[in-house]
């Protein structure tokens, strides 16, 4: 089927989502995990309306912008609250998403942090920093429905105080929890990463 | 519920331990990690504040709140009382209590008194608990015509499309549309009550629940019933424990009666205001951490356990028997619309006006004079100041009439501190799922506090909020921007 995106006609398989023929950027969504939907990063504008192109099907007329003053200022902006909130220290991705677009977080002047949260190292693989967590999502829907099946993780808390955690907040060796690694492969973060790549 | 859910598994389990989470995890048939992060979400479960608290509305922001909160050990969300604020709650080992008129008043025996209301045709001439005093007043006409076989599906789905019947919780859409939808769906399906009334200064459903439970349940049986559910939930936000009380004894009565011809029960809400969000309330219904879905799929297509799910406010039910007795052409010419009237106005109450009502005269009739306030809240927190006193209340105008709140504030009266009242709500209330809301409700707590006026910050703020997830996030920054408007034409 053909659509339009930024003017230009394109052909696309149905079935296919927005993502895999609009030039966007990308957070949450992971084809594995089934995550989708939450980082808002990837919203184009569809016939005027925003929409999350990891979640919209391709259609047959559609006029897709990906890169409107609204939606430039949606990601700078985004990306400017996350570096305000959020140690993204070990998330080059979005360090080079920031440049691109050109973000100043200091023009907001205040926001609460998630920086003060310390790290769990509460077993021998890999570490839980969640001063680093944008709270995404992939970990807790690896370990449940989206690979695992285990349900290891879940999510604690509201608003910006929410974050994942283990069942009764327990350390993960009292939990379901495999080891599979599956959450610390999938987090596009670093708030969880093998203590192997820890030094000292 | 037809199946387990497992808040009330969690409801009924109160103080909860972790063997009891554990217990309930099981017996709902969900991972414990579910009901973990169930009970890491909702305010309930995690104990409830203790002492005295000052209920934090719109209202009680305009009357000095600094000096109010001094008198409490913490506050509440707003809970439909703007008309008698401000209020304070007394929260013991005993129970919930509301302080009026001198008394603690437990939750269980409260209602809003009978006199805020003002208005005859959805609103009551005398409270009407009891199904005599139902019949007394003329009701379940549409029942006992659907029993008689003199409605059916088509005319239903006919009368109410021909009234043009707008959905009457703040989105405004058309509630043909979604019936119609539900009732092409396959069985089993169901509908759901939305009676979580948690937007700032709206009071109009908790009324009618309190005092008008049988025009409710009416409306809600011929509802199901056209549509083809199989059962009714009634999704009551769960403070209004003398609502859900009525509720449950009218229902009873009604079973007795022989009019129940659709299953019918109430479920007491998470207790939260992004409930009333119709997927979040689903997800609550089933178990889960109440955060919306992604749409599509609609509800109407992929509701309560996946089905055919038509979710409806109260106040939009409530117009059925009213729509079917006259007529949808009748009804239409006067279209009755309810509208929470608070703050500074010489008698707040819940007032039955004709939609097109301009806004100066419903102030008026609340005994407010608009040439002495210097603006109203329109709507709620998602909601927007204005002192366009020509304004018709009417949907689909220049502004948002949301579940028609009025709050009206004086010339003296701050906005800006009601403002961070908002704005507060929706830090507090945002649930988290999405980026765009719970950063951005966050920061803009900051600017109402700075009394930040860069409309390059607000332009960028409002950009962002737009993209999140639900209607929560959205209009977060509806108020902040329209009292920037509001201060510019002064």
């Amino acid at each position: 089927m053909r659509l339009k995106v930024n003017g230009k006609e394109v052909e696309a398989k149905e079935g296919a989502l927005l993502l895999e023929v609009a030039p966007v950027p990308t957070l949450c969504h992971h084809p594995h995990t089934e995550t989708r939907g939450v980082c808002r990063l990837c919203l184009v504008e569809v016939n005027g309306r925003l929409a999350p192109a990891c979640a919209t099907e391709v259609r047959e007329g559609m006029e897709v912008r990906t890169d409107t003053e609204g939606l430039k200022a949606l990601r700078r902006t985004l990306l400017e609250w996350l570096a305000l909130t959020t140690d993204l220290s070990l998330a080059p991705g979005l360090l080079g998403l920031m440049a691109a677009y050109g973000a100043e977080p200091g023009r907001w002047k205040e926001a609460p942090s998630r920086r003060g949260r310390p790290p769990i190292r509460d077993n021998p693989f890999f570490l839980r920093d969640y001063a680093k967590c944008v709270n995404c999502r992939r970990c807790v829907d690896a370990c449940g429905d989206g690979i695992m099946g285990v349900y290891a993780l879940t999510l604690a808390g509201r608003g910006l105080q929410a974050h994942p955690t283990t069942p009764l907040d327990r350390p993960l060796p009292e939990t379901p929890c495999v080891f599979c690694g599956n959450c610390v492969q999938v987090c596009p973060t670093g708030a969880l990463r093998p203590l192997a790549l820890e030094v000292g | 519920m037809e199946q387990p859910s497992l808040l009330p598994l969690l409801d009924e389990r109160l103080p909860l331990t972790e063997e009891k989470v554990a217990e309930a995890a099981r017996l709902a048939g969900v991972p414990l990690a579910q009901a973990w992060g169930v009970v890491a979400y909702y305010p309930r479960y995690r104990g409830l504040p203790q002492g005295r608290l000052l209920v934090d509305d719109p209202v009680a922001r305009a009357r000095g709140f600094s000096r109010l909160r001094e008198e409490a050990e913490g506050t509440y969300p707003p809970l439909g009382l703007e008309a008698l604020s401000p209020v304070y709650l007394r929260f013991t080992e005993k129970g919930r209590f509301l302080e009026w008129e001198g008394r603690w008043v437990p939750f269980r025996e409260f209602r809003l008194p009978f006199a805020l209301g003002r208005g005859h045709g959805l609103l009551p001439p005398e409270p009407a608990p009891t199904l005599a005093q139902y019949l007394a007043l003329g009701g379940l006409g549409g029942l006992r015509a659907w029993k008689g076989g003199l409605l059916d599906p088509g005319k239903v789905l006919k009368a109410v499309e021909e009234a043009g019947l707008l959905g009457r919780g703040g989105a405004a859409f058309p509630t043909h549309v979604k019936m119609r939808a539900v009732a092409q769906g396959q069985a089993p399906k169901y509908l759901v009550v939305n009676a979580d009334e948690s937007e700032p200064g709206n009071f109009k459903d908790r009324f009618l629940l309190e005092h008008h439970p049988f025009l409710v349940l009416e409306g809600a049986l011929l509802a199901a019933l056209a549509v083809g559910a199989s059962r009714v939930y009634l999704y009551v936000r769960e403070e209004f424990e003398a609502a859900i009380l009525g509720l449950e004894r009218a229902i009873r009565e009604l079973e007795e009666a022989g009019f129940l011809f659709v299953p019918t029960e109430v479920f007491r809400s998470g207790g939260l205001y992004i409930c009333g969000e119709e997927t979040a309330l689903l997800e609550s219904m089933e178990g889960k951490r109440a955060e919306p879905r992604l749409k599509p799929p609609f509800p109407v297509e992929r509701g309560l356990w996946g089905r055919p799910t038509l979710v409806q406010n109260v106040e939009t039910l409530a117009n059925l028997p009213l729509l079917l007795r006259e007529g949808p052409e009748a009804w239409r010419r006067k279209e009755p619309k309810l509208f929470s009237i608070s703050g500074d106005v010489a008698r707040p109450g819940l007032y039955e006006l004709p939609l097109g009502t301009p806004l100066g005269e419903a102030l008026r009739r609340a005994g407010g004079e608009p040439e002495a306030l210097q603006a109203v809240l329109l709507g709620g927190a998602a909601g927007v100041f204005t002192r366009d006193w020509d304004l018709p209340l009417a949907y689909g105008g220049r502004l948002p009439l949301g579940a028609g709140a009025i709050v009206a504030f004086g010339k003296d009266v701050d906005l800006w501190e009601v403002l961070e009242g908002l704005a507060h709500f929706f830090q507090e209330e945002s649930c988290g799922k999405c980026f765009p809301c719970p950063l951005g409700t966050a920061v803009q707590v900051g600017m109402v506090r700075r009394r930040e006026r860069d409309p390059s910050l607000l332009q960028d703020l409002a950009a962002t909020l737009r993209g999140s997830l639900c209607g929560l996030g959205q209009s977060a920054f509806w108020a902040y921007r329209s009292l920037l408007e509001v201060e510019g034409a002064a």
